[in-house]
C-alpha cells in the first residue's frame, strides 16, 4: 500500500470513528415520512402501466374496493360487503360518505366507469377479460358479471381503484379527451389525479420526487395512520438506497437488496422486515428447440440435477426460499409435500435410461443486472451450468441486460430461459395460465411458456378450477395440477426470492406490509421523537 | 494566435463529427428502445406508431442528417428513458462527475507537489526512496482495485484477529490494527442545491465525507505520474545554471526551491495535467461504478444498458467537446507560460 | 541484421559477452523482476499441468465448496490452497488460467498495436506532408480522448452490435482488437520521431540515390534503427494492455464469467465484497498488480539500459 494511502488512511480512519449520527438529525417534523423506492411511477394515470410502482402509487392516492391483509385474506375497503348472486354474478355494496380529492362524492357510477376504463387499458385488459359487464344497481350497489363462472372476482377487485369519473370526463384545456389512456404520452390523466386515497399530490418531478399531503377528508377514520406529509424519491441503485436510510436521509426503503440484509439487521436505529416472497424464478426447458426435452425422463433428470437449496443458501445468502413448485406457501395450489429433489445419482440414472448418458449440449439465457448487490442471476445461471455439467450436459450460457433479454425471450432464442413470475391475482391458477398452458397466441394463454410445453390434461384441471367457485374444491384441483407439473417437470423451479423492507426505528412499518409488496402507507404510524 | 484557434476549431468539428458517427453507429445494435418503452404487452400497431413518432422508421442517413441538424442547435433529442431532453439529463448528472474530477485534481496537486519536490531535494532520504518506489507500484494498480481496497478498509472495516484475543496485549494489538469502517462508500449522500441543476457535495461536512473515498481513489491514479514528473523536472531545474547562480548569491534554499525551481517545473505539469484530465474522465467510469457515484459515467453505462440512444450520443458529444476545450486551454496556457513557443499551431 | 546463418553456440557466446547481460548482473532489482517474470510466465504457460483443477471445466465445480478461505484462515481446505470463489471454483487455478488469458490479450494487443503503429509511424515519418499531418492529427485526437475511453467506446459498440454471445465466444480476439486499435498512436509517434531523426542521415540519402524503393528503405534501413525504442515501449505497453483489459472486464466489456481473465475475476468478487469474502477479489487483484509491476519495472530497467531515443508523448 502506498504511503499516502496509509497517511490519508490514518486521517480517514480517525474521521470514521466519529459518530456519523449527526447526519440523522435532519428534520424535526414528526409527521413527515420520506420514502425511497427503486422505481418511480412513470405517470399519474394508474391505468397506463401495470407495474409495481404504479400499484404503489394507487395505494397512496386511491383506494381499492378490497385489499389483501398480512394473512393473504381480503379486507373491505371501498366495498364494504359482497355476495355471490349466482355462479357468474357478484354483488358489491359500496361505502357511503367517501369523497374524492376533487370534492366529488364517490358513487357506484365511478366504479362502473373505472372498470370500463380498465377494460380499455392495454396493460389491464387481459386481467379484466373475464368481466363481461358491470352495472350500477343503485348509487351504492354494483354488480360484476362474468362470462363464465370465475372464482377470482374478488382478487380482481383488488385492482379496482375507483377513479373520479366526473373529474376525468370531458375535454381538457388542450382539447384532449380527459379519459384517454396514452402510453408514454402527455394525457390529461397522466398529469392530473383525483382519487379517494389517504394522500393527495402536492407536486411531482418525474424521476426525482413526488410530494404528498394527507387528504383531510379521507373517509377511513379508523386508520391509525398519522403521516401528514410524504415525500417519495426513487433511488435506483440499491446500495445507495441502503446508504440513504443509514444516513437518515430517508425513513423507509423498498426493496432491500439481499446483500445488505445482514448489515441492516444489525444496524442501529433501523428496522428490517423480511417475508418469504411469492415471485417464482424458474428455468424453462424448451421442447420445441431441444428434442431431448420431449422425453419426461430428461426433464426430470434436469430437475434432479439442480440443487436449489445450495443456490438459495450459497449464492443468495439464504435470502431466498428454495422452490420445488410454482405456488408459494399460502397459495391455494401449494402442495406442502413437494420439496427440492436434488439427487445426482437419480439424475444420472434417468439420463442413462433416456439414452442420453453421454449428455448433450444446450444454450441458456438469463437476464443480468449491472448494479452491485442485487440478486446475481448471472451467477445463478453459471451455477446451474456447473450442476448440469455433472450429468454431462454442456451449457453454453449468455447473460443479457434486461431490455435485450426480453426481446430474446419473446423469440425463444435459447434452449433454456430464466424466468421470474409473480401472480398478479395472488392465486396459483395465474402461474399455470401464463407459464404452462399450451401456447395460444389468440387467447394469450401460455404467453410466457418458453418451455413450449403442452399438456391439455393439466390445462383442463386448471380450467376446471377456474370454473369452481367453492374454495376447497378449487384448491384441490390446483394442487393436483401442481403435482402433475412437478412430475412432468417442463421447467426447473429455482427459488422464491424473499422480500425485505427497512425503515427508521420510529416508523412502525411492520403492520402495513404484506407479501404483495404493497405497503399501505396510509395506515403507517410514525412515532414522534 | 488566430490561425491556431481556427485550426483548433476545425479539429474540434472533426472530432465532433467522428464522435457523432460512432454514437450513431451504435443505434443498430443496442436492443429495441420501442419494445422496452412499451413493455411486452404492446400490440404490433402500437409499436409501429411509437416507432414512427420517434422517427425510427426513416432511412439511416436521413436519421443521421436529422440528428446532425438538431445537434447544431444543441438539441440531442429526448432521452427514451427520462422523457426529457438528453442534454438536460446530462446537465443533471455532469456536476457530480465534475465535482469528483475537481476534488481528485485538487488532491493530486496538493499531494504530488510536496512529494515530488521533497524527493528531488533529498534524493537520498529513506522517505524519498520509499515514495519513488511506491510511485512505481502506484502506476501498476488498477483504479477499481484501489477503490475496492478503500471500501474494504474504510467502509466495511477490517477485523484483525491475528493476535491471541484472550491475552491483554493480543486484544490491544487486535484493536490497534482493526479499522471500524463506516465511511460512506456508496452514492453521493444528500448534496446541497446551489443553483440550476447544480447540487454540490462541497457545502456540508457530510457531503465531503461522501466525496472522500471516490475522489481519493481517483487521485491515486494520477498521483504517481505527477510525483515522478515533478521529481524528474525538479532535478533537471536544480542542475541548471540559474539555480546554481541563485545558490551562489546565497538565497535561502526554501526560496530557491519553491519560488525559482518549482515555477519552472510547472510547465510540464500543466501539459501532463491537460492530457491526464481526459484519462481522469475515462477513469470516472470505473470509480463511479465501484462507488455507485451518480455521475455522468454511471449514467452513460446505464444508458448503454437501456439502449437510450439519444443519451449515449449526447454523452459522447459532451465528453468529446470537453476534451477538445480542455486540450485547447492547456495549449494556450502552455504557450502563455512559455513564451518561447509560437502559436503557429504545431503539435506540441 | 544480416541473414547469415547463426549457430546457437554463436548466439550464446554473443549473449554472454553482451552489454545487456553485463548490466543485468549488476542490478539486483532487475534480477528479481526477471526471475519473478519468468516464474509467472512459466506457471501461467504450464497452468493446465500444474493447476489443481481446470476452472473452465464446469463439472469440477461444486457450489457447496463456495467461498472457502485461503489456507491461513480457519475453515480452509487443503484441496483449495487459496480458497474458492462464490461458485466454488478453486481460486489458485482460476488465477493461473485467468493470468493466461490476461497475458495472451496483453501480448496480442501489443503485437497488433506495434505492427499497426510502426507501419503508420514509418509512413508518416518517411513520407511527411499530408499523410503525416493526417495520421498525426488522428493520433492526437485519439490520445487526447484517452486510450481507455477509446477502448470503452469501441468495446460498447462491438458488444452492442454483435451481442454478448459473440463477444463471449471471441472475447480474446475482440479485446486484442479493441486495445490494439486504441493504443497504436503511442507507437506511431515513437517510430515517427526516430524516422525523422534517421532520415537526415547520409545513408538514407545514399540508398535513395542508389535507386532503392521507398518500401525497401523503410523496411531495410529505417525500421531496424527504430527497433530499440519499439522494444522498450512494448514492455510498458504490455503492462498497459493488461491493465486496460482488466478495466474493460471490470465494466463487463471484457472476458465472460465462464472464461475469466484476472479482470473478470476481480469483478465477480466485487459483487460479493459485502459478504466478507475479500480474497475472491483481492488475491487476483494482488496477482494482477504483481504481474503489471514486474513488467513495468523491467521496462524501466530496459529503458535505462538501452537508452533509446524515446519520444515522450
Amino acid at each position: 500500500m502506498r504511503l499516502t494511502t496509509i497517511l490519508l488512511g490514518l486521517l480517514m480512519g480517525s474521521l470514521s470513528l466519529l459518530p456519523l449520527t449527526c447526519a440523522a438529525m435532519a428534520d424535526d417534523k414528526s409527521t413527515l415520512l420520506r420514502v425511497a423506492y427503486d422505481t418511480d411511477p412513470v405517470s399519474l394515470d394508474i391505468h397506463e402501466q401495470l407495474a409495481i410502482g404504479m400499484l404503489q402509487l394507487s395505494h397512496l392516492a386511491f383506494d381499492p374496493l378490497v385489499r389483501w391483509n398480512r394473512d393473504l385474506q381480503l379486507e373491505p375497503r371501498l366495498a364494504t360487503d359482497w355476495e355471490r348472486l349466482d355462479d357468474t354474478t357478484m354483488r358489491l355494496h359500496l361505502r357511503h360518505g367517501v369523497t374524492f380529492h376533487s370534492g366529488n362524492a364517490f358513487t357506484a357510477k365511478d366504479v362502473v366507469w373505472t372498470v370500463q376504463r380498465l377494460k380499455r387499458s392495454p396493460d389491464f385488459r387481459a386481467i379484466f377479460a373475464p368481466v363481461e359487464r358491470v352495472e350500477a344497481v343503485d348509487d351504492f350497489t354494483v354488480d360484476l358479471r362474468t362470462r363464465q363462472p370465475y372464482p377470482l372476482l374478488l382478487n380482481l377487485a383488488t385492482y379496482i381503484f375507483p377513479m373520479d369519473s366526473q373529474f376525468y370526463t370531458g375535454t381538457s384545456a388542450k382539447g384532449q379527451d380527459k379519459s384517454e389512456i396514452v402510453k408514454n404520452g402527455n394525457s390529461f390523466a397522466s398529469n392530473h389525479l383525483s382519487g379517494t386515497g389517504p394522500f393527495e399530490i402536492v407536486s411531482r418531478q418525474p424521476g426525482t420526487r413526488i410530494e404528498f399531503k394527507r387528504f383531510p377528508k379521507y373517509w377511513d377514520d379508523d386508520s391509525p395512520g398519522n403521516v401528514d406529509r410524504l415525500v417519495m424519491t426513487p433511488i435506483a441503485e440499491s446500495a445507495t438506497r441502503v446508504a440513504a436510510l443509514l444516513a437518515g436521509d430517508v425513513d423507509f426503503i423498498s426493496p432491500v437488496p439481499f446483500s445488505a440484509v445482514q448489515r441492516l439487521r444489525h444496524a442501529d436505529g433501523v428496522k428490517l422486515v423480511t417475508m418469504p416472497g411469492t415471485r417464482i424464478t424458474m428455468l424453462q426447458l424448451n421442447e420445441q428447440r431441444v428434442p431431448a426435452f420431449r422425453d419426461a425422463r430428461v426433464r426430470r433428470a434436469f430437475a434432479y440435477a439442480v440443487n436449489q437449496t445450495a443456490i438459495a443458501e450459497r449464492l443468495l445468502k439464504g435470502f431466498a426460499t428454495p422452490a420445488a413448485q410454482m405456488s408459494p406457501k399460502g397459495y391455494a395450489g401449494h402442495v406442502s409435500t413437494l420439496t427440492p429433489r436434488y439427487d445426482l445419482a437419480r439424475a444420472r440414472e434417468l439420463m442413462r435410461d433416456a439414452g442420453y448418458g453421454d449428455g448433450f449440449s444446450v444454450t441458456l439465457m438469463a437476464p443480468n443486472n449491472r448494479y452491485v448487490n442485487d440478486a446475481q442471476t448471472a451467477q445463478v445461471a453459471l451455477a446451474i451450468a456447473a450442476m448440469l455439467a455433472k450429468i454431462n450436459v454442456t451449457v453454453e450460457f449468455e447473460t443479457l441486460p434486461k431490455n435485450q433479454y426480453w426481446a430474446k425471450y419473446d423469440n425463444r432464442a435459447a434452449d433454456m430461459m430464466m424466468m421470474g413470475w409473480y401472480s398478479d391475482t395472488g392465486d396459483s391458477a395465474n402461474f399455470f395460465e401464463y407459464l404452462t398452458f399450451c401456447p395460444d397466441p389468440d387467447t394469450g394463454a401460455g404467453r410466457y411458456n418458453a418451455s413450449e410445453y403442452c399438456n391439455p390434461q393439466i390445462d383442463a384441471l386448471v380450467d376446471r378450477a377456474n370454473l369452481t367457485t367453492r374454495p376447497d374444491a378449487r384448491a384441490q384441483l390446483l394442487r393436483q395440477a401442481e403435482q402433475a407439473i412437478h412430475d412432468d417437470a417442463p421447467f426447473i423451479p429455482l427459488y422464491w426470492q424473499n422480500l425485505a423492507w427497512a425503515a427508521a426505528e420510529r416508523v412502525d412499518i411492520a403492520p402495513v406490509l404484506n407479501v404483495m409488496n404493497m405497503p399501505y402507507l396510509g395506515d403507517v404510524v410514525v412515532r414522534s421523537r | 494566435m488566430i490561425p491556431f484557434l481556427i485550426r483548433r476549431l476545425c479539429q474540434a468539428v472533426l472530432v465532433m463529427f467522428i464522435i457523432s458517427m460512432i454514437g450513431f453507429a451504435i443505434q443498430g445494435g443496442l436492443g429495441d428502445p420501442v419494445q422496452q418503452m412499451l413493455g411486452p404487452a404492446a400490440t404490433e400497431a402500437e409499436a409501429t406508431a411509437l416507432r414512427h413518432s420517434l422517427g425510427l422508421d426513416a432511412p439511416l442517413w436521413a436519421q443521421y442528417l436529422d440528428f446532425a441538424n438538431d445537434a447544431l442547435h444543441l438539441d440531442f433529442g429526448r432521452s427514451y428513458f427520462f422523457h426529457e431532453p438528453a442534454l438536460s439529463v446530462i446537465a443533471r448528472y455532469l456536476p457530480a462527475t465534475l465535482e469528483l474530477v475537481a476534488a481528485s485534481a485538487v488532491l493530486t496537486l496538493l499531494l504530488s507537489v510536496p512529494m515530488g519536490v521533497f524527493c528531488a531535494i533529498r534524493p537520498r532520504s529513506w522517505l524519498s526512496q520509499t515514495l519513488m518506489g511506491l510511485s512505481v507500484i502506484g502506476i501498476s494498480v488498477p483504479v477499481f482495485l484501489t477503490a475496492m481496497v478503500l471500501i474494504q478498509v474504510f467502509s466495511i472495516g477490517i477485523q484483525v484477529t491475528l493476535f491471541p484475543a484472550d491475552t491483554g496485549w493480543g486484544h490491544w494489538l487486535n484493536q490497534l490494527f482493526s479499522i471500524e469502517g463506516g465511511m460512506p462508500a456508496y452514492g453521493r449522500g444528500n448534496p446541497v442545491h446551489v443553483l440550476g441543476v447544480w447540487y454540490t457535495n462541497f457545502a456540508t461536512l457530510q457531503g465531503i465525507l461522501y466525496l472522500l473515498l471516490p475522489a481519493f481513489s481517483l487521485a491515486l491514479v494520477m498521483l504517481p505520474l505527477f510525483v515522478r514528473l515533478i521529481h524528474a523536472e525538479m532535478l533537471e531545474v536544480l542542475e541548471s545554471d540559474y539555480v546554481k547562480y541563485a545558490r551562489a548569491r546565497g538565497l535561502r534554499p526554501s526560496r530557491i526551491y519553491f519560488l525559482h525551481a518549482l515555477k519552472n517545473t510547472l510547465l510540464p505539469v500543466v501539459t501532463l495535467g491537460g492530457v491526464q484530465i481526459g484519462t481522469l474522465v475515462a477513469y470516472t467510469l470505473l470509480t463511479e461504478t465501484v462507488f455507485q457515484w451518480p455521475g455522468a459515467g454511471l449514467m452513460f453505462l446505464d444508458a448503454i444498458e437501456r439502449a437510450d440512444m439519444p443519451l449515449i450520443v449526447a454523452y459522447l458529444m459532451v465528453v468529446g467537446l470537453l476534451f477538445v476545450v480542455i486540450n485547447t486551454l492547456v495549449d494556450l496556457l502552455y504557450r502563455l507560460l512559455n513564451p518561447r513557443i509560437t502559436l503557429s499551431g504545431r503539435a506540441a | 541484421m544480416s541473414p547469415e546463418t547463426r549457430s546457437p553456440a554463436t548466439v550464446w557466446r554473443r549473449f554472454r559477452g553482451s552489454y545487456f547481460l553485463y548490466r543485468l548482473q549488476r542490478n539486483r532489482r532487475a534480477q528479481v523482476c526477471l526471475t519473478l517474470f519468468v516464474l509467472i510466465m512459466a506457471s501461467v504457460l504450464l497452468a493446465p499441468w500444474i493447476a489443481p483443477s481446470n476452472p473452465y471445466d464446469l463439472a469440477q465445480i461444486n457450489l457447496l465448496d463456495s467461498e472457502l478461505p485461503p489456507f491461513w484462515i480457519a475453515g480452509s481446505e487443503p484441496a483449495h490452497l487459496l480458497g474458492t470463489d462464490v461458485q466454488g471454483r478453486d481460486l489458485l487455478s482460476s488465477m493461473l488460467y485467468g493470468a493466461r488469458v490476461s497475458i495472451a490479450i496483453g501480448f496480442g494487443a501489443v503485437l497488433l498495436q506495434s505492427v499497426l503503429g510502426t507501419a503508420l509511424g514509418l509512413l508518416a515519418g518517411y513520407r511527411g506532408g499530408f499523410v503525416d499531418a493526417l495520421l498525426m492529427r488522428l493520433a492526437d485526437i485519439q490520445l487526447s480522448f484517452s486510450t481507455l475511453m477509446m477502448a470503452i467506446i469501441i468495446g460498447a459498440v462491438v458488444k452492442a452490435a454483435f451481442g454478448g454471445a459473440f463477444y463471449g465466444d471471441y472475447g480474446v480476439v475482440i479485446l486484442i482488437l479493441i486495445i490494439g486499435l486504441s493504443e497504436w498512436p503511442q507507437y506511431a509517434r515513437t517510430v515517427r520521431a526516430s524516422v525523422l531523426a534517421e532520415k537526415q542521415k547520409d545513408y538514407v540519402d545514399a540508398a535513395r540515390v542508389l535507386g532503392f524503393s521507398s518500401y525497401r528503405i523503410m523496411l531495410r534501413h529505417l525500421l531496424p534503427n527504430t527497433l530499440t525504442p519499439i522494444f522498450v515501449l512494448s514492455t510498458i505497453q504490455v503492462a498497459n494492455a493488461i491493465m486496460a483489459e482488466a478495466a474493460l472486464s471490470f465494466l463487463g466489456l471484457g472476458m465472460p464469467e465462464t472464461e475469466p481473465s484476472l479482470g473478470s475475476l476481480i469483478k465477480s468478487g466485487f459483487d460479493y465484497l459485502q459478504s466478507d469474502s475479500w480474497w475472491i477479489t483481492l488475491l487476483p487483484g494482488l496477482f494482477l498488480v504483481t504481474l503489471v509491476l514486474v513488467i513495468n519495472l523491467l521496462g524501466d530497467w530496459l529503458r535505462d539500459t538501452m537508452n533509446p531515443r524515446l519520444h515522450k508523448g
